[in-house]
Order: C-alpha cells, then sequence, then structure tokens
C-alpha cells in the first residue's frame, strides 16, 4: 500500500500558477461572467419576484420601477403579519441547527484529535473509512427506526429530538474535517508540551485547541449549514411543536397555492443564512464536502 | 507521539458511541424490519415476521420500476452534466486571471442553499407561462417547454436543477486538481504545441482523472438519494414522473405506513450503497495511514 507524503500543503499557496493564457483574457473574463451570471441568475431572479404581487409575478417583466411596481407585500406578509409563524420556525432552526453544531462540533474535535494523533488497535484508517461511510448511508434507510426509536423515546416533535438527529448527520462531517486539521498540524509543538509534564487533556485545551480555530470554525459553519438545509427527518419528526424553517417552506404551496411571489420570499429567508455563513469557510469547503477525500 | 496512553480512548469514544448508538443501531433495527409486515394497523399492537416476503414482492410492484427509472436517469444525466461543465469551469478558474478568488465564493453559493427551498425556486424559474427558463427560449425563437406537465420533460428540469446546485462541488474539487499539477509539466508541452486542447487532452485531463474519478462517485451515491428537490418542485408529478426510489420509500413507509416494505426497498438502497462506497474507499484508502 503506498502512503502519500504527510507533509501536503495546507492550502494551494497560490490562486493559479503563473502560466500564459492560451485565449486571450477577453474572451476568458466573458465566460467567466457567463458562469457567474448562470449561479446568480436564480436567486436574481427569486429577488426580483419577492417585490411582485402575485398578477405581476406571472409577466416576465426583470426591472423593478420601470417594468413593473415593487411591492412590500410578500415580505410584510412572511415578517409583519404573519410573522409569528416565522419567527416560531426560524427559531426552532437556530436552536436545533445551534444545539447540533456544537454537539456536533464538540465530538468531532475530540474524536478528529484522536484520530490524527494516537493509533488504535483497529486501525486508524478503518475507523477514518468509517466514519466516511456514515454519508454515503442513504438517510430513508434510518428514516423509520429513527421515528420508531424517538417517539418510545417521547422526543418526537421536540428540539432535543431534531439536535439528536442532526448531529448524527453532521458529525461525521465534523470528525473529518478536524482530524484532516491536526493530521497536517506538526506535531513538535505537543511534543514540547508533553516533555513538560503536561496530561494530554492539558496539552489538547491548553496548545491543540486554541491553534484550530479556524478548522473549528469551517466545521461548525459546515455543521450548520447542514442541520438549517436538513428536511427529510423534519419532516416527518418535527411537524409541530419544533418544526424549523424548511418544513415550514415545504408546506407553502400547500397552504396558499402556488403563489410565486410568497414563494420566492420564503426560498431567500431559506437560503440566505447558510449561503452567507458559507462565504466565510471558502478554504475547507473542498475537503469538508468531500470529507477529507480531497485535498483543496 | 504518546501513542500509547490510556487518554486515547477518552478522546475518540465520545463520537464513536454516538455513531455507533444513532446509525448503526438504527440500521440494524431496520435490517429486523424489512422482514416484518409492520405497518399502519399493527403498528400498536405488533407485526409478524415474515421473512424474505417484502423483497419477494418487490421485483413484480411496478412502481419500483418506474422510480428506478426516474432516479437513474436524474443520477446519470446529473452526474454527467456536472462533471462537464464544473470541469469546463475549473479550467476556466485555471488561468492567472486578477481577482477570481471573488468569483469562486461566488460560485459556490449554491452548495449551502437548502435543495427544499430550490425546488421552489425551480417551480417558478421552470413555470410554463410566466417562468423565465421559457421566456428566453421563446426570445431565442423557440416553443415553451412543458417542464411541469411533461414527464421527462419535467424529469429533465429536476436533473438540470439538481445540476446547477451541484456543478460547483465539481468545478472546486477539480479546480484543487488542476491547481496541484506542477507548471513544468505545461511549459514543456507549450514548446511542443501553442494550442491548449491537445494540453488539457494529453496534461491536464490525465492528471485530473482521479480526482473526477472521485468526484463522479460521490455524486452518484448523493444524486441517488435526491428527494428534496423533486418534492417540493412538482411533489413528485406529473402523475409521479419525478418520484425517485428514495421518494416512493419515504412515502411508501411514512406516509402510507407501510414500515416493513419500505423497510425492505431501502435495505435495497443500503446495499447499493455498501459497494459503492467499497469502490470509493479503496480509491482513496491509502490517504488514511
Amino acid at each position: 500500500m503506498t502512503t502519500l507524503p504527510k507533509s501536503l500543503p495546507l492550502e494551494t499557496p497560490r490562486l493559479a500558477p503563473i502560466r500564459r493564457s492560451p485565449l486571450p483574457r477577453i474572451l476568458l473574463w466573458l465566460a467567466v461572467m457567463v458562469v457567474t451570471l448562470w449561479v446568480l441568475y436564480p436567486f436574481a431572479w427569486a429577488v426580483i419576484t419577492s417585490f411582485k404581487t402575485q398578477r405581476q409575478a406571472l409577466e416576465p417583466t426583470f426591472v423593478p420601477f420601470l417594468q413593473f411596481q415593487p411591492s412590500l407585500e410578500n415580505w410584510g406578509a412572511e415578517l409583519g403579519l404573519g410573522g409569528r409563524e416565522t419567527a416560531f420556525a426560524l427559531g426552532n432552526s437556530i436552536m436545533i441547527s445551534v444545539g447540533a453544531t456544537l454537539l456536533a462540533t464538540l465530538l468531532g474535535t475530540l474524536t478528529g484529535y484522536a484520530l490524527a494523533r494516537f493509533r488504535y488497535g483497529i486501525g486508524n484508517r478503518n475507523i477514518v473509512s468509517w466514519v466516511m461511510s456514515q454519508r454515503f448511508l442513504p438517510p430513508v434507510a434510518t428514516l423509520i427506526p429513527f421515528f420508531l426509536f424517538m417517539q418510545r423515546l417521547k422526543l418526537i416533535d421536540t428540539v432535543p429530538g431534531m439536535i439528536l438527529v442532526n448531529t448524527t448527520f453532521t458529525l461525521p462531517f465534523a470528525i473529518l474535517i478536524m482530524r484532516d486539521f491536526f493530521a497536517d498540524f506538526p506535531e513538535e509543538i505537543e511534543e514540547a508540551a508533553l516533555v513538560d509534564g503536561a496530561s494530554p487533556l492539558q496539552i489538547f485545551l491548553r496548545v491543540a485547541l486554541p491553534l484550530a480555530t479556524p478548522a473549528l470554525t469551517a466545521a461548525a459553519i459546515i455543521c450548520f449549514a447542514f442541520a438549517w438545509n436538513e428536511y427529510l427527518f423534519a419532516s416527518v419528526m418535527a411537524p409541530k411543536d419544533a418544526k424549523p424553517y424548511t418544513f415550514l417552506v415545504a408546506s407553502t404551496s400547500t397552504v396558499r397555492g402556488v403563489h410565486f411571489g410568497y414563494l420566492a420570499t420564503r426560498m431567500l429567508i431559506a437560503i440566505t443564512l447558510p449561503v452567507v455563513l458559507s462565504l466565510f469557510v471558502q478554504r475547507y469547503i473542498v475537503r469538508g464536502l468531500t470529507l477529507g477525500a480531497v485535498k483543496g | 507521539m504518546y501513542k500509547k496512553t490510556r487518554a486515547r480512548y477518552f478522546f475518540l469514544m465520545p463520537g464513536i458511541i454516538w455513531i455507533l448508538a444513532f446509525t448503526i443501531f438504527p440500521l440494524i433495527y431496520s435490517l429486523y424490519l424489512s422482514f416484518t409486515n409492520a405497518n399502519m394497523r399493527n403498528f400498536n399492537r405488533g407485526w409478524d415476521v415474515i421473512g424474505l416476503e417484502n423483497y419477494a414482492s418487490i421485483p413484480s410492484d411496478l412502481r419500483v420500476g418506474e422510480t428506478v427509472v426516474t432516479s437513474v436517469y436524474l443520477t446519470l444525466g446529473s452526474t454527467a452534466v456536472t462533471l462537464v461543465l464544473g470541469t469546463f469551469v475549473a479550467w476556466l478558474f485555471n488561468h492567472n486571471l486578477p481577482g477570481l478568488r471573488i468569483f469562486r465564493g461566488i460560485l459556490t453559493m449554491p452548495l449551502f442553499a437548502a435543495p427544499i427551498a430550490l425546488g421552489f425556486m425551480g417551480l417558478i424559474l421552470f413555470n410554463e407561462t410566466s417562468g423565465s427558463i421559457n421566456s428566453f427560449i421563446r426570445g431565442l425563437g423557440g416553443q415553451g417547454v412543458r417542464w411541469m406537465t411533461d414527464s421527462w420533460s419535467a424529469r429533465t428540469a429536476v436533473l438540470l436543477l439538481d445540476a446547477w446546485q451541484w456543478t460547483p462541488f465539481v468545478f472546486i474539487i477539480v479546480l484543487a486538481a488542476m491547481q496541484s499539477i506542477p507548471d513544468e509539466l505545461y511549459e514543456a508541452a507549450r514548446l511542443d504545441t501553442a494550442s491548449g486542447w491537445p494540453i488539457f487532452r494529453h496534461i491536464t485531463f490525465p492528471l485530473i482523472a482521479p480526482a473526477l474519478g472521485t468526484v463522479a462517485l460521490l455524486r452518484l451515491v448523493e444524486t441517488f438519494k435526491i428527494l428534496d428537490i423533486p418534492l417540493s418542485m412538482l411533489g413528485g408529478g406529473p402523475g409521479s414522473a419525478t418520484q425517485t426510489y428514495s421518494y416512493y420509500v419515504y412515502i411508501t413507509g411514512l406516509r402510507s405506513f407501510n414500515m416493513g416494505y419500505a423497510s425492505s426497498l431501502a435495505y435495497i438502497l443500503v446495499i447499493i450503497a455498501i459497494i459503492i462506497s467499497s469502490i470509493y474507499f479503496w480509491r482513496i484508502r491509502a490517504r488514511f495511514e
């Protein structure tokens, strides 16, 4: 079995190698613009639609004020008059995501550190592969037993129950992001502390953890995004009292028929937080999403 | 380092026990359920073990065939589209243009949007009369596509939306692979040829191929689980055209409460997942010692 060099660069030091482009720059920029437009267009269209009344939303107009008179009707309905349900669901989403993030990051940091620093009889590689394999598991396969267990534990439709579910799904990400970080991190500093007579726990808390803040932030943001976006388990286990915002969004069309502007408003509220947070973890996205399989 | 200290178990075990308790245990229970006739009616007074009966009835379930066709179409289609587009965008971003870093951030935004919400975005964009995609097609002189009412068009709409969300994933991974290719290789090649395509074909592509393989596997597994987008976009319709296999398991188990049968359907999925993840680990194992 070949082993890759242990000290692959933590991040690619330069954005792009200096090489002459085979195409004129103008063409390249044009292509980059087209690609950016293609990514941003749906978001932009949703923003425009959210300021339209139902009748306006049925016409393909783009420019507010010139082509149509923008209206705050949808935002008002979601955040103003109908705001109580929204606030309730958003509150649940925040409690669930923050709770799951804290738990997953805590457990993930401990286990990730363990897998990077110690050796286990069963083989570290096997443990890592097994943790990774959790991602391949189809969620529908655990949905039914989870539902039955939660019912038995009386955790159906409770925030703690949903925290438990989301911690389970995000934990592998936290473990592998943290393992990768600690594995790339030189052991010498910790060894020096060991020589000074510090215990493993002291070394972890006083030496390793403070240095891991960037990776910890990345792991937390990725866990948060996954928990925030979770819908499947919420639809089964949190239909009422612990209803998160994704569930509220999904129930939109059945409540009001297809009301495009309103739908766009809710969609935007649902996606904003994780999308904005993701901009802060660019360095870790590649590894985070491939569970460390690819170095970014 | 201190490889044999007892403290190592204190660090490892909490996370491992958590995963064991909340994923392995449910999986075993799910396997048991798949051999029973658990359903809504006998849910409270207990169900019977019926052996392989659930599995035996899968081949004659017409809905299974239909949902598998949808899932396979979406999985292969979306994986192919994301690989091609993602590689192209990565190639663009592998040029030395100032300011590209900002655009890279913008391009990864779709990855973090909740799929359930994106389904609604699809509903707005692909709407047959007012949606901007049909407006665009008509603007070019074409005829509007019946995204919402024609089975294959609806499946394609779901496919395009999923591909839109996941192309950035392929993009960032392939870009990372491209950036790890040493400059010297390009410089040597440039002495022989001036055009970009032979360089891509003979140098870049062979060197990013392993990353492409990894990413293709990840995308295949992920897309086969797709459920949120078809659910919110068209409710599985028109008819049941956009119901995927996962979707069918979901409604069988938790809408019709036919839990025993749904568990057997789900287990087929688990077995496929185990096969694909074995291939995956065989490919990347070397990295984790």
